[in-house]
């Protein structure tokens, strides 16, 4: 069973502005990132997912549930953790979390059971039973989590779940998330503007810009091998370039370094030999590895042109 | 719990995930870290959300589960609008029942038109205790992400205040039926008398207690700043009821048709109508129907309930 679908989904705000243009994907349960940066409409996707808004154009499905017909349905078995604070102050954590399982559906006694669990697994202990008012940004978002799982849903929707927390906080966050993704094998959808972090905790990468949908595919197969050599000189990377394409290796030159595709070995040493007899000063030669990155430069030089 | 053998090999449970082992003194045997545990029970969605919702505000708006602060006005409020119900019902049951001169005693028929600013109190506390946090907090969005739709989070919550309020205006009039219940020297036959009273006494209290939340949720509803909505329900029960005297004596030739400026004489207007009995305040001299107030009433409680729901499928969380 599919996670969740969308085809041809688009979604405009009033004034025209489009959040989501012709979106269309299967994902797979897994812990999946949803990268973009700011506007790009992750925050839309993910309402649009919970049946929250409803979309101008397109299907989409959660857990095989059609987002615009049954919307409380698919509410009743995802957790979701927004961008933003959301937690009243004067509850303690203990009765949040029982609460917010209660608005699942879930029994008064089974609620208060799994909200001293999920909280015992996000690490809240004898604090939780303090008003969330004089918590800490790290313990509010510990918070957030934990409401959100306190259904055992079978998709949790995390919308920027490292928002204001410092470096180590981070560092706890993205592991109590790839914990809860891999070992409690909770499917996850985390959706961010920091590349770095979703590499930390994905298995898979939605990369969307301004809408639409750039890449959707195993994280590994962004950052394989790309049969491309980089080879940096000190000087001279435009001469080099000119000396390789006269050789049959049609190259392109970024600053210092020159970019060869390598269709076998015997290039190497059409390489080695042009850099001999150019006398150049050779500083590095390396296989170019996809970045996340160039996702969104790449996308961006298109743009410019 | 037995120990476990250790010439058995590891415990058949999770053998790798045991996190500590008693310590050297320990009888009790291997603490276990169970891991995650998914859950297979019942989901019984939106109904029982509602239902959960409802409950959670009901004990909100009496504090329960929540701060010693939290519990002061609302017991306040119910302690002070029932004193003068315990004091009669002591009287009478000290001296005897109150001679004809005694016009000033508490009845069913006056007592809330009498005691309707505690009421006023009560509303005006508990009805932002109920919303507004939601609203400048953000738990909306929370709760709009669940089982539940908006619909529903705005009905269980008013149906929360209906109930607390109807709760309070209710036990000063049930003291008052045991005090007279108790005082006579024949309790049952008393008793089966004082009964027959019951739907004026439900119904009385229903009459202000419909009125008074419509007005003060769909007040509630539109600011997310519990100031604001205090000052703002405080400032339409007593402005109306200031305005509407002044307004009636200066003569501005809309004569009695002021009365219904002022929500608390609609409020008795009704009572009167429906259920007889003494009418209080302006309504003893005027001359409006019974219907004009039943309309005026209906109209308020539409109005209100509808803004209040409009407010509630619109707000952005």
């Amino acid at each position: 069973m599919p996670l969740i679908e969308s085809r041809s989904l688009t979604h405009r705000y009033p004034g025209n502005i489009l959040a989501l243009d012709n979106l269309t994907l299967d994902v797979e349960p897994g812990v999946i990132g949803l990268v973009g940066a700011n506007g790009a409409g992750k925050s839309t996707f993910i309402k649009i997912l919970l049946g929250l808004l409803e979309p101008t154009s397109g299907e989409a499905s959660v857990l095989d549930l059609d987002v615009r017909r049954d919307g409380t349905r698919i509410r009743s078995l995802v957790g979701y953790m927004p961008e933003h604070d959301c937690l009243p102050a004067d509850l303690s954590a203990t009765d949040l979390v029982t609460h917010m399982g209660r608005m699942s559906g879930l029994p008064a006694a089974a609620a208060r059971e799994r909200a001293a669990d999920v909280l015992r697994h996000v690490g809240l202990y004898e604090e939780r039973y303090r008003p969330i008012g004089g918590y800490s940004t790290g313990m509010k978002q510990r918070v957030k989590l934990a409401q959100a799982l306190v259904h055992d849903p079978k998709l949790l929707l995390l919308d920027e779940p490292t928002n204001g927390l410092d470096p180590s906080g981070r560092d706890e966050m993205l592991g109590l998330i790839r914990r809860i993704g891999i070992e409690f094998g909770v499917a996850t959808l985390v959706a961010s503007h920091l590349l770095g972090e979703i590499e930390r905790v994905c298995t898979y990468l939605l990369a969307i810009d301004a809408g639409r949908l750039l890449r959707a595919a195993p994280l590994a197969s962004f950052t394989e091998r790309t049969g491309t050599l980089a080879i940096e000189v000190e000087d001279g990377a435009d001469a080099l370039a000119e000396r390789l394409s006269g050789g049959g290796l049609p190259g392109r030159v970024d600053g210092r370094t020159v970019l060869v595709d390598v269709p076998d070995e015997g290039a190497y040493v059409a390489i080695r030999d042009a850099i001999a007899d150019l006398h150049l000063a050779l500083v590095r030669l390396e296989p170019r590895r996809h970045r996340l990155e160039d996702l969104f430069q790449d996308e961006a030089t298109d743009d410019a042109a | 719990m037995t120990r476990l053998d250790p010439a058995a090999g590891p415990p058949p449970l999770a053998p790798a995930a045991a996190v500590a082992r008693a310590d050297a003194s320990g009888v009790g045997g291997v603490i276990y870290d169970i891991g995650y545990r998914g859950y297979d029970g019942p989901r019984l969605g939106r109904r029982a959300a509602v239902w959960a919702l409802f409950a959670f505000s009901w004990r909100a708006a009496f504090g329960l589960g929540r701060s010693g602060r939290a519990k002061v006005v609302p017991w306040g409020v119910l302690a002070i609008i029932s004193l003068p119900a315990v004091v009669q019902s002591a009287v009478i049951a000290t001296v005897g029942p109150l001679g004809a001169r005694a016009g000033g005693g508490f009845t069913y028929d006056n007592y809330l038109f009498r005691m309707s600013l505690l009421a006023l109190v009560f509303l005006a506390a508990q009805a932002p205790e109920l919303l507004v946090g939601d609203q400048r907090q953000r738990v909306l969005s929370l709760y709009f992400a669940h089982a539940l739709e908006r619909i529903d989070y705005a009905l269980a919550k008013l149906a929360a205040m209906v109930v607390s309020l109807f709760m309070v205006t209710l036990v000063p009039l049930l003291v008052l039926l045991l005090g007279q219940t108790f005082a006579s020297s024949d309790p049952f036959g008393s008793l089966r008398d004082q009964l027959g009273s019951l739907p004026a006494i439900l119904g009385s209290a229903a009459i202000y207690v419909v009125l008074y939340s419509a007005v003060g949720m769909a007040i509630a509803a539109f600011t997310p700043r519990r100031a604001y909505a205090i000052a703002a329900i405080v400032a339409v029960f007593l402005v109306g009821s200031a305005v509407s005297p002044l307004l009636r004596r200066a003569g501005a030739g809309f004569g009695d048709w002021t009365l219904l400026l002022n929500l608390n004489t609609i409020a008795e207007g009704v009572r009167h109508s429906l259920f007889g009995g003494e009418a209080n305040g302006a309504v003893a001299g005027a001359s409006l129907s019974g219907i004009t107030y039943e309309g005026m009433a209906l109209a308020v409680v539409l109005v209100g309930v509808a803004a209040y729901l409009w407010r509630y499928q619109r707000i952005e969380t």
